[in-house]
């Protein structure tokens, strides 16, 4: 069933004057759409791949507290993108193929990326993990939306950020390494891709690495990660290829995470292993035992502490709702009004810390 | 979905400041002045019919080359600045020296727009850029501290303060310090400013301040402006005094002399060359170049209408890493 609110026009992506990603449209009445473009079919010896389609739905007013980003599948059921997007972006059976069992090789595993900030912007949007159904939101902090600062000489953030859907970093949980829990959300990824993506879309990304953060004392794993359609992709498989061909930013990943909150206030951030990046496979691995964590989540086995849980296709768990009470939690948030546009406060202040 | 970021040129943008009188361009008058001017556009942004034609408060058009005065304040060493490039942007936009009221349009090599390339840790300028008016490096002359001659433009301008300006806009600046830049193998000074308005200007009064507010910056300086054409191919720039700043005192000097090579120009005493020295206010005694209000709106009737902006190729936001030495 096609909705009216379903795009039909062509997309036209354009950039605004600095450097964004933006998208102009045709008509459209409650809620604008936007079709979320996925990896194209990435051909295999063995098989080929398809991805699945995202589309997200904006909500409220850009740039005020009701702005949320929901999402859907593309015959227009909604879903939450914390809980009801796969974590691997794993094959799909195409009816015509007789199903292949495919050789696993664990170097080819794509993980699906939620971004929620593109690179080099500020505005601090996340998957908002206690709404229903999770839209993108922008965080607030003191009653004001949030902006990132800027930390010479970075300009906002250097790299997409997002989120692995279906992993959590549970609170219960102490890391044997740095002795601290985790932070109660999706596991965070840096995409050092060349292209700069947009709040909401959801990419294939190669794993290369992780960086043990602890975030104000909680565990706050940080994933590098490439957009496997990036044309650098094929060469980058480890943690030393992007040290080599991306000199000073696995650096510059650290000196950010450090230093970003201290304009707020807050002290220097602290780092396991030394501030040290693990490689791909200690990176899979943490991944992975975010992903059990979330699924003891979403099974109610581990208290959810306000985690809302909602979603439309996960098996065994109580939290599963149907595809129109989905839609009921997306209908009752505000029509979407972009027509008076806010100018975003954003602090161009570059702070030397 | 537009997550719009501040968008910084409209049509007609007024800029503050309370417009008392327009002088003649008389570097001996120590007038301070209170202007205002205003850009208007006219093409399409990131399109090569793109132009900003300037205005005076007067609204009578004007050349952002000739008809500013470059001292906004002479007795307190306080400048104008065209700011032709906002900071964190890429797009090469610059006064036109060629062109007749020389209006700021995008730079285009071999037929296309340019945009500057992302130098890691680097996006975009990392200052506001632009040029001081009614200066000129005079491309006959050989630089005595560099050895080499004028890159045939006005003084270029680095500007350190927190505001983000807009394409266009003209400021009033105190000058720090400057870095003596050789740019495939011509001299280009780039004079490090600080925007009157900016909230630490008090601060800032010579180049030792800012090594001091902001550690890092002038280190970050020198490698933006050694390596931002590597990407096209080029090598990288050198610079003269051993790639040191020199302080406030000799910045002006410098600045001075720019003006005096500019002085020249306008007046004939040297030849233009390719320059268009067409302006409006300095008066026709002073300077045979001088044309009527109803002369400059017909230059301007010429463009293209204003239009909406295009889009800017996604092979912008490329970052490119090399190793340094």
């Amino acid at each position: 069933m096609m909705s009216p609110l379903l795009l039909r026009t062509p997309l036209l992506l354009l950039r605004s004057p600095l450097g964004c990603l933006a998208t102009v449209f045709g008509s459209f009445s409650a809620s604008r759409n936007k079709l979320v473009t996925q990896a194209a079919a990435v051909p295999s010896p063995v098989y080929s791949r398809k991805t699945m389609h995202y589309q997200t739905e904006e909500r409220g007013h850009p740039h005020c507290p009701d702005y949320r980003i929901y999402f859907k599948t593309t015959d227009g059921k909604y879903i939450s993108p914390f809980h009801d997007i796969a974590l691997k972006a794993e094959t799909e059976q195409d009816n015509d193929v007789p199903a292949k069992k495919s050789k696993k090789n664990e170097s080819e595993v794509l993980f699906n990326m939620v971004v929620e900030v593109p690179r080099w912007t500020n505005a601090k949007m996340e998957i908002a993990t206690k709404e229903p159904l999770n839209p993108i939101k922008q965080d607030v902090k003191k009653g004001k939306l949030r902006y990132v600062a800027n930390i010479f000489p970075h300009k906002g953030y250097i790299w997409n950020y997002g989120a692995l859907p279906q992993t959590w970093e549970d609170p219960n949980h102490t890391d044997g390494e740095t002795k601290c829990c985790g932070d109660n959300d999706p596991i965070d990824v840096c995409e050092i891709g060349t292209q700069v993506c947009f709040p909401g879309q959801v990419i294939q990304v190669k794993v290369l690495g992780i960086l043990a953060m602890i975030d104000e004392g909680e565990m706050d794993w940080k994933v590098i990660a490439i957009n496997a359609k990036d044309p650098d992709a094929k060469n980058l498989n480890s943690i030393e290829d992007v040290r080599k061909s991306r000199p000073g930013h696995l650096e510059a990943t650290v000196d950010w995470f450090r230093k970003y909150k201290v304009p707020d206030g807050k002290p220097e951030n602290q780092f396991g292993f030394k501030g040290q990046f693990k490689d791909k496979d200690f990176a899979v691995e943490i991944i992975m035992s975010t992903h059990e964590h979330w699924r003891a989540l979403v099974q109610k086995q581990t208290p959810s502490g306000g985690i809302e849980c909602k979603n439309i296709s996960c098996r065994e768990s109580p939290f599963k709702c149907s595809t129109d009470e989905a839609r009921e939690v997306v209908e009752s948030a505000p029509a979407y009004d972009g027509t008076h546009p806010v100018s975003p406060h954003v602090d161009t202040k570059w702070h030397f810390v | 979905m537009r997550y719009a970021l501040p968008v910084y040129t409209t049509q007609a943008e007024t800029f503050p400041s309370a417009a008392i009188l327009h002088p003649r361009a008389d570097s001996n008058t120590t007038l301070r002045f209170n202007m205002s001017f205003t850009v208007e556009q006219r093409g399409n942004l990131n399109a090569l019919n793109y132009c900003l034609f300037f205005k005076n408060a007067a609204g009578k058009y004007i050349s952002p080359f000739h008809d500013i005065p470059m001292y906004a304040d002479e007795s307190q060493n306080i400048f104008h600045v065209v700011i032709e490039v906002p900071r964190w942007t890429n797009a090469k936009m610059e006064i036109t020296t060629k062109d007749a009221l020389n209006p700021v349009k995008q730079d285009v090599k071999k037929g296309k727009l340019r945009y500057v390339a992302n130098v890691f840790p680097h996006k975009g300028y990392i200052w506001n850029y632009g040029a001081i008016p009614q200066t000129w490096e005079d491309p006959s002359h050989k630089d005595a501290n560099t050895g080499f001659y004028g890159d045939n433009d006005p003084i270029d301008v680095c500007e350190i303060g927190t505001k983000v300006c807009s394409c266009g806009e003209v400021i009033k600046v105190k000058v720090l310090g400057i870095l003596a830049m050789i740019d495939e193998g011509e001299t280009d000074w780039k004079v490090i400013v600080i925007n009157v308005e900016d909230p630490e200007a008090n601060d800032l009064n010579n180049i030792s301040d800012v090594r001091r507010l902001k550690p890092g910056y002038l280190e970050a300086t020198v490698d933006w402006f050694r390596m931002y054409k590597v990407p096209d191919g080029k090598p990288e720039n050198q610079f003269a005094f051993n790639d040191e700043f020199k302080d406030k005192d000799f910045a002006i000097e410098i600045i001075k002399s720019t003006h005096t090579f500019w002085k020249d120009l306008i007046s004939q005493k040297v030849n233009a060359g390719e320059l268009n020295c067409k302006n409006t206010c300095i008066s026709a005694s002073d300077s045979p170049y001088y044309c009527s209000a109803d002369e400059a709106k017909a230059v301007v009737a010429k463009t293209s209408p204003p239009g909406k902006e295009e889009a800017i190729p996604s092979s912008v936001d490329k970052w490119f890493y090399f190793e340094r030495k």
